[in-house]
Order: structure tokens, then C-alpha cells, then sequence
């Protein structure tokens, strides 16, 4: 069985334009699931054309409730991501630390994230 | 009932004529309303997507709504952008290519947003050339305008949009109206305050404020639209409840209209002569991001 899986953000959106949060939400059962499975995850932005926060909130910035920075640094791998789309994400994951900081929120979050 | 219409530029101003036709209009029910243009001697195309807002949602009450004496000049750019096709009148091709046509979505259309925008505005040559750098902002500007309506207007009436390009200005204006719950119930909604329209907006479009609740962070959206309007000294108007806010040059300024619009509008205007790359995050490592 492979260690790794590698998921294409144009396979799952079918789309190169990556903006919808529904969309993201795709994303994020595919990450989410293989790292609780223990896998090492690689996100391709290979062929995206564009990005929104609202969809990498939903497929990335999640990740926080449910997994700690460690993990995701350790686990979580992007390819072929447009300097600027970088730049972008990078942003979205200082967000997301920062709206999980408040132990309330996250305690909630975790709960939804684990179906409770 | 008869309302005559001032001329609609995408100011206060403008703002302020339309939520004064909502306030006049708002209880009207399985009435005719009929909106005389006889005075409406200009109207800012993009404009369109807060004034098809209003007649839907008076549509929706079951009113017939009806426009007469539009002007000359007025009734060709409403009827190049497709507005006018909802209200009996025959659509005209736009030769010059200068709308982004007035189109309505349900909340579930971020797709068929985004088919709209690239048909309409990426992949159309008349439009004004702009840097790809430009172009991947103002793309991606519109999206975040339209996923914070999806996100958090809770809107059952629809989503609207319409842009307007001005070559000789070397403005794109581009605008998106809801007729969802506005940021004041949002905002004091969520964290129990009771702040006025004018603040709510501000307090939404300030760093790290969200309403946001649950598994997905928000808050990142209206910032980076805030940023980028900042940088390419384009503008950004919100008309929430009865706040309006507007970024102009970097400054912002908030005033209180004089009624309410129900739901809200986010217009931005883009400089298109605008050369900065907008690469500026290129130090950014890829193993840096987590």
C-alpha cells in the first residue's frame, strides 16, 4: 500500500477554477481523510488558474481544527503552486492558526470535524 | 403607483436613489409599480446588478414592475449588458464590448459565476488589456466578492451582477448585490454587539474580523479584496442595511444612507492601466507554507 497519496486539485474541482467552498470541502474529506489514516499527503495545484481563499479556507485552512500544525507541516506536501497562489495559502494557514487559537472555536470545530 | 428614477452614477449618490425606490416600494404587494426614467439621464452600467436586486425582490412580492421613458443613451447600454431583456425589451449586441453582461445567480452557482467571468471578461478580446498579473486579481477579487455572499448572506432571492468597462478612463467597474440579511445582522448577529450599518462594514472589511463560527476559518476574503483595491488605487464601495463604505485611494470613508437597502452591494472599480505584476509573494517557499 502506498505511503503517499497525491490528490490533483483540477481532477477533484474538475474545473481550473478552484473558488467555490463546496469544492473545497471535496478536497479537504480526501486530505483529511488520508492523514487520519496516517498517509503523507501531496495537494498538486498543477493546471489551477485560480484560487479563492473561501475554497482553500474550506480544503486547507480545516485541516487546524483536526490536526495540529505539526502534523499538517509534517504530513501535508503542495506542488505546482503558482508563486502567487503560494503567497495566498500561506495567508490562509496563518489565518486558520489564528482562528483556532481560541479554544472554544476549535473545541467546537474538532467536534463537527469528528461527526459529534 | 409611479416613482421617477434620478440619474444612477455608482456613487453615494446613486446608492442613495436606489434605496430611496426600495423605500418607497418595500410594502408593495400584487401592485403595479412603475419606475419613470424620464429624469434618469445617465446610468452606470454596473449599477444594474443593485437595481435588478431591487425589482426582483419587488417581483417577488408578486408586483408588476414596469419601466418606461428610459432615455435614449440609457436604454442602449441597458440593453447591451442584457438588463433590459428582463423587462420586455430586446437585447442589442454590445459591438464595442464593453459590459460584463447583468446576470442573476442562486447561491448554489459559484460554477456558473465563474463560466460567467471567464466568458465574459477573460476570454473576451475587446476587453481592455490589462496585465495578466491584473487579471488574475480582478479574477479572483470577484470571486471572493461573490463567495462572501454565498457564505454569509443567506440570501433566498438570489445573487446579482453586472460590470461596466470605461477605456477611456481605464476603469473596469464590477459590481455584486444580494438581498440577503446585510453584515449588521450578520455581524452583531454573531458576536452580540449592536453596532450601527456604517460600523458593521468596517468592522467586516478590518484584519482578521470574521463572523465565521465552526470547522471553516473565514475572514480573509473582504481583506485581500481591501489590499488589492489599496494597491492598483482602484475603489471599493459596500451598501449594507443603510451603511455605505468607501475605499478610494486607500482612504476609507463610511456614511449612513438615508434608507436601507435590503441585502448588500459590493462594487469595485479597477484601474486597468495598472502595470504592478502582483507577484508579491514569490518569497514564499513551498516548504514555508505549513
Amino acid at each position: 500500500m502506498s505511503k503517499t497519496l497525491t490528490i490533483s486539485l483540477l481532477e477533484i474541482v474538475g474545473s481550473p477554477l478552484c473558488v467555490a467552498s463546496e469544492d473545497g470541502q471535496k478536497v479537504h474529506d480526501r486530505i483529511s481523510g488520508a492523514m487520519r489514516e496516517g498517509k503523507m499527503v501531496v495537494v498538486s495545484f498543477l493546471n489551477v488558474t485560480s484560487l479563492t481563499s473561501a475554497f482553500l479556507n474550506a480544503a486547507i485552512g480545516q485541516l487546524y481544527s483536526e490536526f495540529s500544525a505539526d502534523e499538517i507541516r509534517e504530513k501535508l506536501k503542495v506542488h505546482d503552486i503558482q508563486p502567487d497562489d503560494r503567497g495566498l495559502l500561506k495567508r490562509v494557514v496563518e489565518t486558520a492558526k489564528e482562528y483556532f487559537k481560541d479554544p472554544e472555536r476549535f473545541k467546537t470545530a474538532k467536534r463537527i470535524a469528528m461527526g459529534g | 403607483m409611479k416613482i421617477s428614477l434620478p440619474e444612477v452614477r455608482h456613487d453615494q449618490a446613486g446608492f442613495e436613489a436606489l434605496v430611496q425606490l426600495f423605500a418607497r416600494t418595500q410594502d408593495c404587494l400584487l401592485g403595479k409599480i412603475e419606475i419613470d426614467m424620464v429624469k434618469t439621464s445617465w446610468f452606470d452600467g454596473d449599477m444594474c446588478a443593485a437595481f435588478g436586486a431591487l425589482l426582483y425582490r419587488l417581483g417577488s412580492n408578486l408586483n408588476n414592475v414596469v419601466l418606461s421613458n428610459i432615455q435614449t443613451p440609457v436604454e442602449r447600454i441597458l440593453s447591451k449588458n442584457g438588463f433590459l431583456s428582463n423587462y420586455g425589451r430586446v437585447r442589442i449586441p454590445d459591438t464595442w464590448g464593453t459590459t460584463i453582461p447583468y446576470q442573476r445567480f442562486d447561491v448554489k452557482d459559484d460554477r456558473f459565476f465563474a463560466s460567467y467571468i471567464e466568458q465574459e471578461f477573460v476570454q473576451r478580446p475587446e476587453m481592455p488589456k490589462m496585465s495578466k498579473g491584473l487579471i488574475k486579481k480582478f479574477r479572483e477579487s470577484v470571486f471572493e466578492i461573490f463567495s462572501n455572499s454565498v457564505l454569509h448572506s443567506r440570501t433566498e432571492l438570489g445573487i446579482f451582477s453586472c460590470g461596466q468597462y470605461f477605456p477611456k478612463r481605464h476603469r473596469l467597474d464590477f459590481a455584486v448585490a444580494d438581498l440577503g440579511i446585510g453584515m449588521k445582522r450578520n455581524v452583531n448577529e454573531s458576536l452580540g454587539l449592536n453596532l450601527t450599518a456604517p460600523a458593521a462594514i468596517e468592522w467586516a472589511t478590518s484584519a482578521r474580523n470574521t463572523t465565521k463560527t465552526g470547522s471553516i476559518p473565514g475572514g480573509l476574503g473582504l481583506k485581500l479584496l481591501r489590499e488589492f483595491i489599496t494597491l492598483n488605487k482602484g475603489r471599493l464601495q459596500i451598501v449594507s442595511d443603510n451603511g455605505y463604505w468607501c475605499l478610494d485611494q486607500g482612504n476609507a470613508v463610511t456614511a449612513a444612507l438615508p434608507f436601507e437597502f435590503p441585502g448588500t452591494i459590493v462594487g469595485v472599480e479597477i484601474n486597468t492601466a495598472d502595470k504592478r505584476s502582483y507577484a508579491l509573494s514569490s518569497e514564499v517557499d513551498e516548504t514555508d507554507i505549513f
